[in-house]
């Protein structure tokens, strides 16, 4: 394993920011090769434990000969977020995930992005570890944009319930997984539930996934249990359940639980009286893909988000 | 005068949220159809000018009321929970709200609010959105229109009494603001940016109302003896703009002040370290002409915009 540089950043009173990359060399010339992005968000506390957690595996737990392509890991973009809790770029809060493929001459944000694809787009494939930019909890899955490039076929080998197959928005085309797929990597998105505590359950099903997807596309040796034959959901295929009243959330259920057509899911609470204002129900038989992440919840905010079956 | 909701939501404790519009109408109402024109600012939280204009449009409408033609609609404070709270995104959701147009419905409540605004401000023959840059730049007052609009906006955006028009490419970022998706839907949308982030610039907002007064009296929505000041801009047709980063990350002292015209070499500044007592860098301006946006918050990292200066185009630069 090698670890390099990929950028610094001096400050005025701050260290330094210094990002690296683990950098493991294939054994096979002829191997695809793979670059992982974790945290570019100081919430994105999943992604950054899952892709360290894919430097030790690779490091501690893996012969070294069955790494056939070579694997690049950048466990952090933005550790002067993640240091401080803030979610963006600290001084001006600008999204690094809407920065891309950057500009060497531009703006603070624009240049870290730059600097970082110049490191990752020449790989063949590309994870980008992610959580989602509203306040929802949601299972591990797939997000793949419609930019014309995507490759869905291979996305399945990853082995998660779920791939969103999501319309293309215009702030979609200076996200890091559509630049990627433009300059001819096969990118894909992982959103990671976006709790500020370490769920070990999620981080081995998206560790276990990625590593899955490695041995599949022959990248390391190491075949795991196949995973599921994913869904393909599309903007139609889910049910958006909305809150009329604003108070305290308490859903009764959570992402990845099956609910039935009717059956009660959650409730608010009046948050001064305690009293329940709403009850809320499953207006179809489905699976909740997300949920409303905070406790108080605002009227007329999304609560749940149900696949729907049948 | 009526001032309506067009958008609420119950925040969870005992809050209520809402977006307010107040809308001037004529005294009497006549059959032939009117013009409407709505001012919106407060997009962002952190952006006031907007404030300090729509209220000394709104006195100015109340004091004569029996000048109004047309529809004016005044929407002050979209992001009326940030602008509380000094805070430039959608509170809670930490979004940009003028990144998530056209919004709808069924979207997690910023796509709402949004989708709200839109909704109502649609069928206005004009709208201005009023910015203030940000809280790290000062910006003289311009007007800034997408190539894509031109020919219907410039025409306008030359009536508003400001010192700049600035024409930019097509971005496809740029579909997700308020102004792009107002312009599809056939409402010509003009984005001001003067002054600065939670600041007032009382000459600014002055400069700006007489522009939008003598834009609505050239409309017909306005009808007045008084004549309304109205500068000539220069626009970015016949120029390029050069753009000044920091080289490196220190603390920027500026050497000159804002909105003047420069020449190739002058300083611009300087990025020192108050650690050790040394300069980092001498900025230098790239090209001749006039300095429209100029750093204000000293802190800055390598890349950070320090300025902004339009330029003709001539041998020179």
């Amino acid at each position: 394993m090698q670890k390099i540089e990929i950028f610094r950043i001096d400050s005025l009173s701050r260290a330094p920011l210094v990002v690296h990359g683990y950098l493991f060399k294939g054994s096979n010339p002829k191997a695809p090769s793979i670059a992982v992005v974790g945290a570019m968000e100081g919430n994105s506390i999943l992604p950054l434990y899952c892709a360290s957690s894919l430097v030790d595996f690779l490091n501690n737990k893996i012969d070294k000969e069955r790494i056939e392509g070579d694997i690049l890991i950048i466990p952090s973009i933005n550790h002067y977020a993640l240091n401080i809790g803030e979610r963006y770029w600290p001084l001006d809060k600008t999204n690094l995930n809407m920065m891309f493929p950057g500009y060497g001459l531009g703006e603070t944000t624009q240049r870290i992005a730059q600097k970082l694809f110049d490191a990752i787009s020449h790989y063949n494939y590309g994870i980008s570890l992610e959580t989602r930019v509203d306040q929802a909890h949601c299972i591990p899955h797939i997000k793949l944009l419609k930019s014309g490039y995507e490759d869905i076929e291979s996305a399945q080998k990853f082995g998660f319930k779920i791939i969103h197959h999501k319309d293309l928005e215009s702030t979609d085309t200076v996200s890091l997984q559509y630049n990627w797929q433009l300059w001819g990597a096969k990118a894909y998105s992982i959103v990671c539930p976006s709790e500020q505590q370490v769920d070990t359950a999620f981080s081995n099903q998206i560790l276990q996934a990625m590593l899955r997807f490695m041995g599949k596309t022959e990248i390391i040796d190491y075949k795991l249990f196949h995973g599921y034959q994913s869904n393909i959901l599309q903007k139609e295929s889910i049910e958006i359940i909305k809150s009329p009243r604003s108070g305290i959330f308490i859903p009764y259920q959570k992402p990845g639980h099956y609910v039935s057509n009717g059956q009660a899911i959650g409730e608010v609470v009046n948050a001064l009286e305690g009293n329940v204002v709403h009850k809320v129900t499953a207006p179809c038989d489905g699976m909740i893909t997300c949920m409303f992440s905070n406790s108080l919840i605002l009227e007329n905010a999304v609560a749940f988000r149900i696949a729907k079956i049948g | 005068m009526t001032t309506t909701e067009i958008f609420t939501s119950e925040l969870p404790v005992g809050e209520r949220f809402a977006i307010q519009r107040t809308r001037f109408e004529p005294q009497k109402a006549g059959s032939k159809k009117i013009k409407r024109i709505s001012i919106v600012s407060g997009i962002h939280g952190d952006e006031l000018e907007g404030q300090l204009v729509i209220y000394l449009l709104a006195k100015w409408l109340k004091e004569n009321s029996d000048k109004i033609r047309g529809i004016i609609d005044i929407y002050p404070a979209v992001n009326s929970l940030g602008v509380d709270t000094i805070t430039r995104g959608f509170p809670l959701y930490e979004v940009d709200l003028n990144r998530v147009f056209p919004g709808g419905e069924n979207e997690f409540l910023p796509g709402q609010v949004v989708h709200a605004l839109s909704h109502d401000v649609k069928g206005s023959d004009i709208a201005i959105d009023i910015h203030s840059s940000n809280i790290f730049l000062r910006e003289i007052p311009q007007i800034r229109i997408n190539k894509e609009f031109s020919p219907t906006t410039l025409p306008l955006a030359k009536e508003l009494n400001c010192d700049f028009i600035w024409i930019h490419d097509a971005v496809t970022v740029l579909e997700a603001t308020f102004s792009h998706t107002m312009n599809s839907l056939g409402t010509n949308t003009l984005v001001v940016e003067m002054g600065v982030g939670m600041r007032l610039t009382k000459e600014y907002g002055t400069q700006l109302l007489n522009g939008i007064l003598n834009l609505m009296q050239k409309e017909g929505i306005i009808e007045s003896d008084e004549q309304f000041e109205n500068r000539e801009p220069f626009t970015s047709e016949i120029g390029d703009v050069f753009y000044l980063n920091a080289p490196c990350s220190g603390l920027f002292v500026a050497s000159i002040d804002h909105c003047a015209v420069i020449k190739k070499g002058d300083k611009i500044g300087d990025i020192v370290d108050p650690l050790t007592g040394s300069i980092l860098a001498e900025l230098f301006a790239p090209n001749k002409g006039i300095l429209f946006t100029l750093r204000e918050y000293p802190v800055v990292y390598e890349g950070s915009l320090i300025a902004r200066i339009f330029g003709e185009n001539d041998a020179e630069n």
